[in-house]
């Protein structure tokens, strides 16, 4: 069999952490918006609500990507594994995951809207902005922002394990700089205005398609940074 | 036809910051013996593996197992085992599947020697690794590298937190192992005594240089310890290059480089002097180990992160 595939095999040993956590946040805030959406209709609350609970799961991605680099990386060494195979098999398997997510979530989508807002008229999965796109923007969409935050904890986690705390300062250093910068930038030039009303024009489509640039320009840096990493 | 050398390396060297973890280090190493990696703590042994290993790479030099470079190199890795001494495992696993994960890659994995080995060091697979205890979290380790049967195993300082027991059945169960399905073994260790039996090949390294790369016997024979009278000493030692000194009162016990024939010895007998044996512990210490001093060993951190 290929390692490839073994890692991933080694990474779901413990299932929680791939499958069964994420699906149990999704499901819990879940079951707490509805509870609430029942709450607020039976106080004679009207007109359409929205829950933001969906992307619950979506930070635990940002911790996952640190987890399974911190936390496996060094035994995967152990397993006489190369840094690439390491690499390979735990993107892909988050990737599947991701994927079968996105479409657990547009399929949910669907059910929501046929369902009038699961008999409420509420939108937890079908948010308007996302769900008035076709299907393959809808679950791209979902697919980019997941792999997104996953790939935010793998960089961060794969320059500590490279520079180790020397790499996170200096890192996060450059970072607030950088912020900075563009914060001070954008007041000097009196640009925030133009700035809003631009941001306000995005749509799903655009920031699937960024997104996807800077997720891929992510996962090509921290496979660099990983190549010379030493457990 | 000449037989492939397991492991190859020539003029490694490894910098951290300003401490020379290798120096220099050429070494070739046959297949299918056992091999003691001796040395004080921080001597460079555990860099020396890592790099064997591909888990680090050398500043200088090349390392070749069976002839090829194993950095990021699958095929060759899948060919080693090392668990270091501080290996870290994923937080969240337990005792057993540590071993399932073992078993996934490396592909000649005994799981019968496993549940044996696990019952022989009463090893709760169950518990979580994080909540082991020092020896247990060794056991792990040992089960791991004799149950990979990888064609070249490395043992980091196997025996931390063992007890007397446990550390013997190791030993035992090695040999035995070994026997059955000979491959090449690293052994590394501070503890050289305890080890000196097992070893076929003994390797010591020191500041990161190798000091001492000879065969078990041939070392065994090479020092001897003369006591008796001083003068009477002094005389049949004559220009033999003196290891180690002790003096009490007009007694003299000195320990030389010699490999002595049968017609010394009579004559030392005739001497009044008695000849005793080295042990290979000793023998590293007082050759390879003497000229280092405790300040320079405070320097010298190896790289365990």
């Amino acid at each position: 069999m290929n390692r490839v595939i073994k890692v991933a095999r080694m990474q779901l040993i413990n299932k929680g952490t791939f499958i069964g956590i994420p699906l149990i946040i999704l499901g819990a805030s879940f079951l707490f918006t509805l509870a609430i959406w029942w709450l607020v209709r039976r106080n004679g609350g009207d007109g359409a609500m929205y829950g933001g609970g969906a992307q619950a799961p979506m930070w635990y991605f940002l911790a996952l990507g640190i987890q399974s680099l911190t936390l496996t990386f060094p035994f995967s060494m152990a397993m006489s594994i190369s840094r690439r195979t390491f690499y390979l098999g735990t993107v892909a398997l988050f990737s599947v995951c991701a994927l079968a997510l996105s479409v657990f979530y547009y399929l949910m989508g669907l059910l929501e809207v046929a369902t009038d807002g699961w008999g409420m008229g509420g939108q937890f999965f079908a948010l308007q902005w996302i769900a008035d796109n076709n299907w393959l923007v809808q679950i791209l969409f979902y697919f980019v922002l997941m792999v997104l935050l996953f790939m935010i904890g793998f960089l961060a986690a794969t320059i500590y394990m490279r520079w180790r705390t020397t790499g996170m300062v200096a890192f996060f250093i450059c970072l607030g700089v950088l912020v900075l910068g563009i914060i001070a930038l954008f007041t000097f030039t009196n640009f925030w205005d133009e700035f809003w009303s631009w941001a306000l024009t995005w749509t799903a489509a655009g920031v699937t398609l960024w997104g996807g640039i800077v997720a891929l320009l992510m996962a090509g840096g921290s496979y660099l940074t990983l190549r010379k990493a030493t457990a | 036809m000449p037989r492939t050398t397991a492991i190859a390396t020539r003029e490694l060297s490894k910098t951290y910051k300003d401490v020379k973890a290798l120096d220099n280090v050429t070494l070739d190493l046959e297949p299918d013996r056992i091999y003691g990696l001796l040395g004080r703590n921080g001597a460079g042994k555990t860099t020396l593996m890592s790099i064997l290993t591909g888990q680090n790479y050398a500043d200088q030099g090349t390392a070749e197992i069976f002839g090829h470079a194993p950095f990021e190199h699958d095929p060759t890795l899948s060919r080693i085992c090392f668990i270091r001494e501080s290996q870290k495992y994923p937080d969240d696993f337990k005792v057993h599947q540590a071993f399932e994960s073992a078993a996934l890659f490396f592909e000649n994995w005994d799981d019968d020697l496993a549940q044996e080995l696990v019952e022989a060091f009463a090893l709760p697979i169950k518990r979580r690794i994080k909540k082991l205890s020092r020896g247990q979290l060794s056991a792990v380790g040992v089960i791991i590298g004799m149950a990979s049967r990888a064609d070249i195993t490395f043992f980091d300082e196997p025996y931390l937190g063992l007890d007397a027991v446990a550390r013997q059945i190791f030993y035992d169960r090695l040999v035995e192992d070994f026997a059955e399905y000979p491959r090449t073994i690293v052994l590394s260790s501070h503890l050289i005594d305890e080890v000196a039996n097992l070893l076929e090949h003994v390797i010591v390294i020191d500041k990161g240089q190798i000091v001492i790369d000879s065969d078990a016997e041939e070392l065994r024979g090479t020092a001897v310890t003369v006591t008796g009278d001083t003068a009477k000493v002094q005389e049949f030692i004559g220009t033999a290059q003196v290891l180690h000194r002790d003096a009490l009162g007009a007694l003299a016990s000195v320990t030389i480089k010699a490999n002595l024939d049968a017609d010394q010895r009579e004559q030392a007998k005739l001497m009044g002097l008695d000849l005793s044996p080295v042990s290979l512990q000793q023998l590293v210490v007082r050759s390879a180990l003497s000229g280092s001093t405790a300040q320079r060993t405070e320097e010298r951190t190896e790289a365990r992160k």
